[in-house]
């Protein structure tokens, strides 16, 4: 199982300082890196080597938290603890920051862009969630505030088809937020988890949401239409979301990212322990009640907190990861073939 | 002989009495204390929230004489969060305090608030203070 789960490289991304997060652009070329250190790297390859081909650094005045890159991987957002969120228009290796957007009150968590481009969430430390709607003037404007959390949100993240918004926060709940007569409202609170939900994944048919949390649980979540045939009481025309299935007794600290690869399937987790795991469903599992199955797990993947895995959208298997100790690094899984 | 039992009743029974008239009394005085001390309570929470929304809906009133006369597209925008905000606030039941919805319709109001301020793109700097707002754009 260890061997799975191999190392390909390790680059001291953003050094004395925490990498928070990465994400890759659409074609999987590109790897954007934020820190602590307030800035935002672009990583491309170089033959088998990672190099970085800009550095985005007068953006902000805090740690950069996340990063998003717009579908058609002209744009990338960065949300930081300055209360504000930049959109950058990359023009070759290039990137210039377009806009500005504030109105938090404090620290942006996360920041999201929907499928179809027009429109972005970002949320805040104080516990809301803003929608914004972008026009072909590159003009942003803010669509909906939503208090609906208690607490803390933590991340924002678009459903892959639908015009859903899911929500994670320190109240331990996942809101989902759907458009209702030029507004946007929550039409589903997800209960489970005993603590602070750090981040979500949707699977890739968008039928099941993956969400990880403070408890060291992973929930699976899966969306019943009204009228379902599993007999899911539904209010009105709103689909119900339950729980499925709870990963337990594997994580031994936070879990504080979660990817679902949208080529294979596979769950990748990353965790307070240092440590990286990856999950795939059980084949011939009951899709009401699918199991998964520990597939790899790599202790001490890096030398701190794992702070955040992502799967490369074009090339099967390419992992990327961070962590508090400043370090981006590549791993490719390979499943074993089994006795 | 039925007075003597009642005259040893009342010896053997008089801690409990006396205990159950104290806590008797004791209750009643509490509960008139406790009325009081909810009224004001009440009276300094709702007039809180009072104030709050008066002052979103002034603010949403002032802009709509301020946005009266223009007649861009981006200018309708900003006139129909305006509307949504009055709206909300106009429908909002000020005299019930048992509302079930009231916290859920507070925080709409809020949001909308909010949203409104980023499309004017003014940046409220509110004190809702006891003292009276303290407001600067």
């Amino acid at each position: 199982m260890k061997d799975s789960l191999v190392l390909l490289g390790r680059i001291p991304a953003h050094p004395d300082s925490r990498c928070w997060f990465l994400a890759w652009n659409p074609a999987g070329t590109l790897l954007a890196s934020c820190g602590g250190d307030r800035s935002v790297r672009i990583w491309g390859r170089e033959g088998d080597s990672w190099i970085c081909k800009s550095v985005l650094c007068e953006g902000h005045q805090r740690t950069v938290r996340k990063v998003a890159w717009s579908p058609c991987g002209n744009y990338l957002a960065s949300a930081s603890f300055d209360a504000t969120t930049c959109i950058w228009k990359k023009n070759q290796d290039d990137f210039e920051c377009v806009t500005t957007l504030e109105g938090h009150e404090n620290e942006v968590k996360s920041v999201a862009w929907a499928p179809s481009g027009n429109l972005l969430a970002t949320c805040s430390r104080d516990k809301s969630v803003w929608v914004w709607e972008v026009d072909e003037e590159d003009e942003y404007e803010c669509v909906s505030v939503l208090n609906s959390h208690t607490q803390d949100v933590k991340h924002v993240l678009w459903h892959p088809s639908q015009e859903l918004l899911a929500s994670a926060s320190y109240d331990d709940t996942v809101k989902l937020y759907r458009e209702e007569e030029d507004d946007w409202v929550c039409c589903a609170t997800l209960e489970g988890h005993e603590s602070t939900v750090w981040s979500l994944a949707f699977d890739p048919s968008g039928q099941r949401l993956a969400s990880c949390s403070d408890d060291r649980t992973v929930r699976i979540w899966r969306q019943y239409l009204p009228g379902n045939e599993q007999g899911v009481a539904c209010n009105g025309s709103d689909p119900s979301w339950k729980c499925i299935c709870t990963l337990s007794g594997f994580h031994s600290r936070t879990i504080y990212d979660i990817a679902w690869c949208q080529l294979t399937g596979a769950l990748a987790t990353a965790c307070g322990d240092d440590a990286i795991r990856v999950f795939e469903e059980d084949p011939g599992s009951d899709p009401q009640r699918p199991t998964f199955s520990l597939t790899a797990h790599l202790p001490q993947a890096h030398s701190q907190d794992v702070n955040c895995v992502a799967w490369n959208p074009k090339e099967q298997g390419l992992l990327a990861s961070c962590s508090d100790d400043g370090e981006l690094a590549f791993w490719k899984y390979q499943p074993s073939e089994g006795p | 002989m039925a007075g003597s039992q009642d005259m040893f009743d009342a010896i053997v029974m008089a801690d409990e009495r006396f205990h159950g008239e104290g806590y008797q009394e004791g209750y009643e005085e509490g509960s008139s204390l406790g009325l009081i001390e909810g009224r004001q309570h009440g009276t300094f929470h709702g007039a809180k929230i009072g104030s709050e929304i008066g002052c979103y809906q002034g603010f949403a009133f002032a802009w709509r004489c301020l946005l009266h006369s223009c007649a861009t597209e981006k200018d309708s925008k900003k006139m129909k969060v305006l509307e949504s905000l009055i709206g909300m606030i106009q429908k909002f039941p000020f005299d019930d305090p048992t509302y079930d919805k009231l916290h859920e319709d507070l925080d709409r109001i809020r949001g909308k608030f909010k949203q409104l301020c980023s499309l004017l793109n003014v940046q409220p700097d509110f004190k809702i203070s006891a003292e009276g707002s303290g407001l600067s754009f």
